[in-house]
């Protein structure tokens, strides 16, 4: 096994509910938000 | 009445383009000179690697664009540049072959008083033997090569239907290639589309990269404050993989391609070989095939050049080792240092070094990313450039007003990881600066208050909207320029 291939073996797993919140409609209406939020503070900052 | 030529309408030279029309008066002349008719998106490019997207759904025609805003538009491809004209005319020059059907071949010398370099990448699929769409692997880079892969992709798909295990290798062909990031979000969108029909257990998915550690992408990789502890962008990707079990050859330069086998070396000086049914490679890039002649006629392609054919601007490109890398080195202005009113920004820039730390194999095989500068910071060296020229026309300065550095600047980045509106994935990465600072942020280089990153169908919904988007800013439909590069 190469070093790659063990690191990647030993990656942590995301768990079932952090996989389930992924693509929980509400929760990634609100993550939407976030991410926006952040860009335009990067978009502040950067230009 | 000055003319400012602009060559390259990618994101960079089109975005310069729009600014210096919206900040000059009409009594001035802004020209673009593409090879293109068409303007592409190419964030977008890997939706239509896998049939998500039409071509048309990632490209515009150019011409009615520019005659809406009254700029001048030639279809054509720069082949020279003479800086101090030649000894008929003193007027700085561009050589230019034109590409369209109807002047095909036929060629011209445009004069300009300021010209800005926006040719983008030279696609360099020579540097490998056997790779790209006329070779025996595949690429997403334009909508053409993309809509081929799809077509390939297809083939899998009723292959693997068919019950015959398929084996899919994407990354970049060479080890000195850029562009990780794309490759990355490919992998995991192929990965997806084969999950998606139920088809992921015969289908081996490899990803095959220069990069020393997995979650690089050519910036180095970041570090990320999350739920208490600080993880690295590396930890992340792993998981990633794992998750969606995808495999990863690392730190290797591809030699050559074979139909269905390719060839690498990788950083310890091991060669080996992997079959394939499916290859997607991105090649390395080069400047483009410009030259460049004083006023006599000698060439002088050297000076205003790098090797890698990539226009020198006010960077600091003395040959330093890794330790001794400063943000400082980055250019600021983007102005050539040999003729003051000839600019280069985007890909066409040189870079002063890589931001990934540089590795060479046993062999002397260079096996390390070269540092990315697209998307926003593209756009915005763009327009900071437009504001200088128009400044320096207008009479206001004699210097380079605005300053664009890779090293005070930050750059959000949506990786997609599969297509869907209900079930689609991407991760969302902001860094700040793209260059990381180690005399502002000594641990990390970078700051990490606004270096973040997330996974889920929230950044997939922000890569979509950032499409349409970024098309509407680029048709300059109305309050275009109130939208951010």
């Amino acid at each position: 096994m190469d070093v790659a291939e063990e690191r990647i073996a030993s990656a942590p797993l995301p768990t079932t509910r952090t996989l389930r919140l992924r693509s929980n409609i509400p929760f990634q209406l609100w993550r939407f938000a976030v991410i926006n939020l952040r860009m335009l503070r990067m978009i502040r900052k950067g230009h | 009445m000055a003319r400012v030529v602009i060559l390259g309408a990618g994101i960079s030279g089109h975005t310069a383009a729009l600014y210096l029309r919206r900040l000059l008066g009409k009594e001035h002349e802004v020209l673009v000179v593409s090879p293109n008719s068409k303007w592409n998106w190419i964030p977008s490019n890997i939706w239509v690697g896998v049939g998500r997207m039409s071509a048309k759904a990632v490209t515009f025609p150019l011409a009615p664009v520019y005659r809406r805003k009254g700029i001048t538009f030639e279809q054509a491809k720069a082949v020279a540049v003479r800086p101090e004209g030649d000894e008929a005319d003193g007027r700085p020059t561009v050589e230019v072959v034109y590409t369209s059907a109807e002047r095909q071949g036929q060629t011209a010398r445009i004069t300009y008083d300021y010209l800005v370099n926006a040719t983008g990448p030279k696609l360099n699929f020579a540097a490998t033997s056997g790779l790209g769409p006329d070779g025996n692997s595949l690429s997403v880079c334009t909508p053409g090569h993309a809509e081929q892969a799809a077509g390939a992709l297809n083939e899998v798909i009723a292959r693997l239907r068919a019950g015959q295990p398929q084996r899919l290798v994407i990354g970049v062909g060479h080890g000195a290639c850029t562009c990780e990031g794309a490759a990355f979000e490919y992998t995991f969108n192929v990965e997806h589309e084969l999950r998606s029909r139920g088809l992921r257990e015969l289908a081996d998915v490899v990803y095959l990269t220069n990069e020393y550690e997995l979650g690089d992408f050519g910036v180095g990789g970041m570090s990320f404050k999350q739920q208490g502890f600080i993880t690295s962008s590396q930890t992340w990707t792993e998981s990633l993989f794992r998750e969606r079990g995808v495999r990863a050859i690392l730190r290797a330069h591809v030699e050559r391609i074979e139909p269905g086998k390719l060839f690498y070396e990788t950083l310890d000086g091991e060669h080996d070989a992997l079959e394939f049914d499916f290859a997607m490679l991105l090649p390395p890039f080069r400047g483009a095939d410009l030259k460049a002649y004083d006023r006599s006629g000698q060439d002088i392609t050297d000076r205003l050049f790098a090797p890698n054919g990539f226009l020198r601007v006010d960077a600091d490109y003395s040959q330093r080792p890794f330790e001794e890398w400063r943000a400082e080195d980055w250019p600021k202005t983007y102005q050539s240092p040999s003729y003051a009113n000839v600019f280069g920004v985007g890909i066409a820039f040189a870079p002063p070094h890589p931001i990934s730390r540089p590795r060479t194999s046993p062999n002397g095989t260079v096996i390390s990313p070269a540092p990315p500068r697209t998307g926003m910071p593209s756009g915005i060296m763009g327009r900071q450039v437009a504001h200088s020229i128009a400044d320096m026309i207008k009479g206001k300065a004699t210097t380079p007003t605005h300053l664009a550095s890779m090293a005070h600047m930050g750059a959000a980045c949506i990786a997609s990881a599969g297509a869907g509106l209900r079930d689609g994935t991407a991760a969302a990465m902001t860094m700040y600066p793209v260059v990381p600072d180690y005399v502002r942020y000594p641990v990390h280089g970078r700051s990490l208050k606004d270096t973040y990153g997330e996974v889920g169908l929230a950044a997939h919904w922000v890569k979509h909207l950032l499409h349409f988007l970024f098309i509407y800013k680029a048709k300059a439909r109305p309050g275009w320029s109130l939208l951010p590069e």
